[in-house]
């Protein structure tokens, strides 16, 4: 085996141990944090579901999306505490007087200096304030700059950009021969008909690959008129990544290799 | 063109007008640019023959060209990335492994039973390689995925390369590779090494392995 044994006075202090593993400090601090990402703790540190009770007030300035409350839970106390999520990689990335809407499955934790709140994009949540928060991703974050296209499936969220736009590809599916392949199906389809994007200034977070988190629940958006995907539950499911475009049969095709 | 890797996941790719590449479908991540991603029906290079042949060796795989003028990001399945650039020489791999490769390359079918007769074939299957794998020869880059990371083994002729079959990913170069069997009685009784097949390579050239005997 490589690497340090670690005792409580080696851990890092709000730091990554491994690339897999994130160490929190609290001192009498409270961390938001998402249920289940907690492998290991040292000190006293308890976890309070969010519900009504004493920390009413707290959930009140930080935390936004009052019905998707019960997927969080805040730690408080002293110690130092391990954030992972099945070996994906973790990273804290610090926020001042910023914004940056992300994926809310790849949320795993955050400052309550940072408010949380529901994105207009349905599935994603927008962090607001200074502080830190953690992450998680399948495959190292790399970070782009605006103009970019980017396959939704490799989105992880974006900074200070305003949002997103779905973009459409399908050159080949014009013309002579591109009518014939979507009349007749022949051809296939290339996968990447459909992008999100980005233009303007911010930077925009990609993981590389294109395996999604499972998505958490962003909970319920007012239904109420002008409120996109309101009333309906904000993640749907996730399996139709791109349109289907006329002409295409769908997993069967791309599994024939047509 | 070249490719640039970014990380062990993700790999970059400037892509300049009249160059074309190839690659596997759905892997783009992200782009900039204008850049148009087209399914290849014949899945690579040749005209409908060599899709006919790719198909009947089960080496087919669905890829797409990607022209135009841009950068273009490629990552598929969080699997780990090795970018081989060749100069002249040839590099054998799985079609299911080739996650990008420029048009610069010549793409072409082998039949294993041609390398060592029936005992090519029985490498072949127990490398997971089938009958049939493909070749790419020329001058050009090539993005090779693996599960866990990849090792370059260089083989010399003085020294072989032994390879577990499951995790072998590719070789270029001039080399000769035949399976041997350390087969004993121990096998036969069910208390055997796990160990008993091996691949080993010789000649010069280069053997890429992978940290995992898990194949994509």
């Amino acid at each position: 085996m490589s690497g340090p044994v670690h005792d409580p006075m080696t851990l890092p202090a709000d730091d990554n141990v491994d690339p897999y593993t994130f160490c929190v400090e609290l001192k009498s601090t409270q961390w938001f944090m998402q249920k289940g990402k907690m492998i290991a703790y040292y000190g006293s540190i308890d976890f309070n579901g969010i519900g009504h009770g004493r920390l009413d007030r707290l959930v009140r300035t930080s935390f936004h999306s009052p019905l998707h409350a019960s997927d969080w839970v805040v730690a408080e106390g002293s110690g130092k505490m391990l954030l992972a999520d099945r070996a994906f990689d973790v990273n804290s990335y610090d926020l001042e007087d910023g914004n940056l809407t992300i994926r809310s499955g790849n949320l795993l934790a955050f400052q309550p200096s940072l408010s949380l709140k529901q994105s207009i994009v349905p599935g994603f949540l927008t962090l607001i304030g200074t502080g830190k928060f953690v992450a998680a991703s399948n495959g190292p974050v790399v970070f782009m700059e605006p103009p970019i296209r980017v396959d939704p499936q490799a989105l992880v969220g974006w900074a200070d950009c305003p949002s997103p736009c779905h973009h459409y590809d399908h050159g080949y599916m014009t013309g002579v021969m591109g009518g014939l392949r979507a009349m007749t199906g022949l051809g296939g389809a290339s996968g990447e008909e459909h992008q999100f994007e980005f233009v303007g200034a911010g930077t925009v977070l990609l993981q590389s690959s294109e395996t999604l988190m499972a998505e958490q629940a962003t909970g319920v958006t007012p239904h109420e008129p002008g409120v996109p995907g309101g009333g309906t539950q904000g993640s749907r499911g996730q399996g139709a990544g791109a349109p289907r475009l006329p002409g295409q049969l769908g997993d069967l095709q791309r599994r024939f290799g047509l | 063109m070249g490719f640039r890797e970014i990380n062990s996941k993700m790999i970059e790719v400037t892509v300049a007008p009249g160059q074309r590449l190839f690659s596997q479908r759905g892997a783009m991540l992200a782009y900039t640019g204008e850049v148009s991603f087209t399914p290849n029906m014949t899945g690579g290079q040749g005209g409908v023959m060599s899709m006919i042949g790719r198909r009947v060796a089960n080496e087919d795989t669905p890829l797409m060209t990607v022209e135009g003028s841009g950068t273009v990001l490629f990552g598929h399945g969080g699997h780990h990335i090795q970018v081989i650039n060749l100069a002249g020489d040839t590099l054998y791999v799985e079609a299911d492994r080739l996650l990008a490769f420029e048009g610069t390359l010549e793409q072409g079918t082998v039949f294993l039973g041609s390398q060592g007769g029936v005992m090519g074939m029985v490498r072949g299957q127990v490398s997971g390689q089938g009958l049939f794998t493909t070749s790419l020869k020329g001058h050009g880059a090539v993005a090779v995925m693996a599960h866990g990371g990849v090792i370059e083994v260089p083989i010399t002729p003085q020294r072989p390369v032994h390879v577990d079959p499951q995790a072998y990913v590719a070789h270029h170069g001039d080399v000769r590779n035949k399976l041997s069997t350390a087969l004993g009685w121990r096998d036969m009784v069910g208390r055997g090494s796990g160990e008993a097949f091996q691949l080993e390579l010789s000649g010069s050239g280069a053997v890429y392995v992978q940290a995992s005997e898990e194949k994509l």
